[in-house]
């Protein structure tokens, strides 16, 4: 698997330094708050696990999951919650938590939906902001690291759902996705 | 000029909106199906913006993006030429924003839409 990836963009130890320095700034912002953090499946998983443990007052987590435009989308699809939160967002103060923002179509979706159900405040979290490929731009109040226009994966990131175990940050070569080149 | 927003979401809706719009390239096509997917509002060329004008004024050259997302005020021009090709419609898009400073366009190249087609899976379905 080591033999795929051409660089390390981000160690183990930078992740872990960056994910303190967020977690804090969230239990500073967040005191005396009821806050519910909100990860996307299935990329975010691993960097909420690390999140939530340097997050020094109390945090309720859920989750969602959304289809993704792919390969096997019916040709005029829309996208639909493949799984919802159990939690009430009601008069909560939200914090949506993502390994990485990119063209902002699926937070964009995400958000929209969460809005609607009026909760007391929300906000993004995102580990990575590949802003190059944003199409439609959004918020984010949280950012651990500048991506720049490469393919990445590691620490929940996947390619074919491959990779994800990876405990650093890495670029994909490019001959694993475009083997005919 | 055919507008999003003339249907409900839904798959059935969407797809009469989008067969009724002759696309100039099947990925336009494919960028509407993907801004459909998400839900994203979008006009299919609703404006052309005149960037070069002879002596009396008569417009000689117009420039039109492909979408506009009006929830963002944002327009999309989708060129899927290979780079070489793109300095001509990059010329006519300095221009473009010379002339419309207040304009919000986001220029997609070839490199682009690869990185889409790779983001969603179907870069091996592009080449096959």
């Amino acid at each position: 698997m080591l033999d795929h990836i051409r660089e390390v963009l981000f160690t183990e130890s930078e992740i872990e330094e960056k994910v303190k320095l967020l977690g804090a700034a969230i239990s500073q912002d967040y005191r005396e708050k009821e806050l519910l953090l909100v990860n996307v499946l299935k990329g975010g998983v691993i960097f909420l696990a690390d999140l939530i443990r340097q997050i020094t007052i109390p945090v309720v987590i859920d989750f969602m999951a959304i289809s993704s435009y792919g390969p096997s989308t019916e040709e005029f699809g829309i996208v639909r919650l493949v799984k919802d939160l159990e939690e009430s967002v009601s008069g909560k103060d939200v914090l949506v938590v993502e390994d990485i923002i990119d063209t902002g179509l699926t937070l964009t979706y995400l958000l929209r939906n969460l809005e609607s159900r009026d909760p007391g405040s929300l906000r993004v979290c995102t580990l990575m902001d590949k802003s190059v490929r944003r199409i439609v731009d959004i918020p984010i109040y949280y950012k651990g690291f500048d991506v720049p226009d490469v393919f990445v994966v590691g620490y929940g990131l996947d390619y074919e759902q491959k990779y994800r175990n990876l405990p650093f940050i890495g670029v994909l070569k490019k001959e694993i996705y475009y083997p005919e080149e | 000029m055919v507008d999003s927003s003339e249907k409900e979401n839904s798959a059935d809706s969407n797809s009469s909106v989008i067969e009724r719009i002759n696309f100039a390239h099947p990925s336009e096509k494919q960028c509407a199906q993907i801004l459909d997917f998400y839900g994203i509002k979008w006009e299919y060329e609703p404006k052309s913006f005149p960037v070069e004008w002879d002596k009396r004024g008569s417009v000689l050259q117009s420039f039109t993006p492909d979408f506009y997302l009006p929830e963002f005020n944002l327009f999309i021009e989708l060129t899927t030429m290979s780079q070489k090709l793109v300095t001509k419609k990059n010329r006519k898009i300095r221009r473009l924003r010379e002339l419309y400073p207040d304009i919000n366009i986001k220029i997609f190249y070839q490199r682009d839409f690869r990185y889409l087609l790779l983001k969603f899976g179907l870069h091996k379905m592009q080449h096959n």
